[in-house]
């Protein structure tokens, strides 16, 4: 889970002396360099991949089980999109901050978590508060390996899973997002968490492949963090936003999740299927997420265009 | 001339084994993922074919060289290579890794409470080596023949042989980094993994054909 925005900036400004920060654990794992890092001043811990890029996950030390990140609680919309949610599947476990929250609060859920590093698996156990419980079981392997052997079906599969600074290309491509669909239930939704356009120039691309992959597809901005989530649905009825808020105040009805879900949905809803999008969807084939080239300026373009 | 033709068929050879190992990574992450273990698999493979390829390649051409020999070798590389596009997907299938349901093996709860159930990955070893030498041993066995062959063509006295393996060496080096830099930099943006393979095919191919061609203008007219 990668999140930028006010916290990303933290370990900066930690460095440069406005917070006290402790390094907890600093080691190298066969995929990252994994960081535990307290910050004292914010009451954090934070989970990185790199010294210099943003924070994959943030907990509150005196709260371990809220979700801090704007991103994760936009996220969370996904299960009110899907009714009485039952089969959750979460690709890359970060810190473990939904898999926490949706312990708590959606116990019945069974939730299966894929997490191609063993080590950060323990490392949310030491650190992070990362519990057992019957309905919980995690895959530690390659998130499009694990869709490739499992036969399990969801109703909300959440996609989550970054390298220090971007997505693996092989979990961005059209064929992964189609293999994603196919292990969704009737009326199923997947839900990604992508960085907006002007940190991640296939932001557009990757929204052409929800587009095309699903009958139905959403964006929430996760306010200005610059996650934007994404959701595609095999419910063919368009979800109005009142329908969707109604179904966020249900799914929220009796429980605290420490924040307001249904307004979340309400302020940042906006329908995606109908939009035009020019770039071509990415492909196993070709999706240069990876490599270093210079920006296509049709990219601001297209952001300009948008502007109001 | 012959020269000239024969070092850039080291140089191509050199670009278009780079640019088949680079192309490779890309063609099998999706089914094996982001793993250390692919990248060490298929470099392994590789490193693999051109040891062999050197010491047959050396072997072949003391039986007597000719430019129709290294035609042969790079037509026969440029074909692998415009096939593996076609039979990549089999490969991939047949080789992977831990089909079945996994299950659930004893994770040590690192002093957390409360039980994890954790299931963990097969052992990608074995696959990833498998389908790295189904797809990648023949071409890169024949593109590590070009080298010496082409010193036993172009090296006449023995007191030239360091200077004309440092040549050839050299070019070979060369190439590798116009095609590892051209392939990830530009090329697989460009064509895609598998259009760029058979890229290298055609290219391979007529190279081949070029250097069939200089063997015919360059033998000895009959009188």
């Amino acid at each position: 889970m990668v999140a930028i925005g006010v916290l990303a900036a933290t370990w900066g400004m930690a460095q440069d002396g406005q917070g006290k920060t402790t390094v907890l654990y600093d080691r190298e794992s066969r995929y990252y360099r994994i960081l535990v890092v307290e910050y004292e001043t914010e009451k954090r811990l934070c989970l990185h991949f790199s010294k210099t890029r943003g924070i994959q996950s943030s907990m509150l030390i005196g709260d371990p089980v809220a979700l801090d990140l704007r991103y994760c609680r936009t996220m969370v919309a996904g299960l009110a999109l899907v009714p009485e949610a039952k089969d959750v599947l979460l690709v890359g476990l970060g810190g473990a901050s939904l898999p926490k929250f949706i312990q708590k609060n959606f116990p019945d859920i069974r939730l299966d978590i894929v997490e191609i590093d063993p080590d950060v698996v323990k490392v949310c156990q030491k650190f992070f508060h990362f519990e057992g419980t019957p309905n919980t079981r995690v895959f530690v392997m390659d998130g499009r390996m694990y869709m490739k052997r499992a036969e399990k079906k969801y109703d909300v599969i959440l996609l989550d899973a970054y390298a220090a600074d971007h997505i693996p290309f092989h979990l961005t491509t059209a064929e992964f997002i189609r293999m994603v669909r196919d292990h969704l239930k009737p009326g199923g939704a997947v839900v990604s968490n992508l960085w907006e356009h002007g940190l991640n120039r296939f932001y557009f691309a990757e929204l052409k492949t929800f587009q095309e992959t699903f009958p139905q597809s959403y964006i929430l901005p996760a306010g200005s963090s610059g996650n934007i989530i994404v959701f595609g649905s095999l419910d063919e009825p368009k979800v109005a936003a009142d329908e969707w808020v109604r179904r966020a105040k249900a799914a929220s009805a009796d429980k605290d999740l420490g924040f307001d879900l249904p307004a979340l949905v309400g302020q940042e809803y906006r329908y995606l299927k109908d939009q035009a999008i020019r770039e071509k969807a990415l492909t196993d084939d070709a999706a240069p997420v990876d490599t270093l080239r210079r920006e296509n300026p049709k990219y601001f373009e297209e952001e300009a265009a948008k502007q109001p | 001339m012959i020269r000239v033709i024969v070092l850039a068929a080291v140089f191509v050879s050199g670009a278009a084994l780079m640019s088949l190992e680079m192309a490779g990574f890309r063609l099998v992450q999706p089914e094996f993922g982001s793993d250390i273990i692919v990248w060490g698999s298929l470099i392994s493979v590789f490193l693999g074919g051109l040891a062999a390829g050197a010491y047959l390649g050396g072997r072949i051409a003391d039986l007597g060289p000719s430019l129709w020999g290294l035609a042969l070798i790079l037509a026969l590389a440029g074909g692998v290579a415009l096939l593996i596009p076609a039979y990549a997907d089999a490969v991939l299938e047949w080789t992977f890794p831990g089909q079945g349901a996994p299950l659930p093996q004893e994770w040590e709860s690192a002093g957390a409470a409360g039980h994890l159930q954790v299931y963990l990955p097969p052992d990608l070893r074995w696959p990833t080596l498998e389908a790295g030498l189904l797809l990648f041993l023949m071409p890169s066995l024949l593109l590590g023949m070009t080298s010496p062959y082409a010193a036993r063509l172009l090296i006449r006295a023995i007191g030239r042989v360091g200077a004309g393996v440092g040549t050839i060496s050299g070019i070979s080096t060369v190439g590798a980094i116009a095609g590892t830099l051209g392939t990830t930099f530009y090329l697989i943006t460009w064509m895609g993994t598998r259009w760029l393979m058979a890229a290298n095919g055609l290219v391979l191919l007529g190279l081949g054909a070029v250097l069939g061609l200089a063997h015919l203008a360059s033998r000895p007219q009959p009188t």
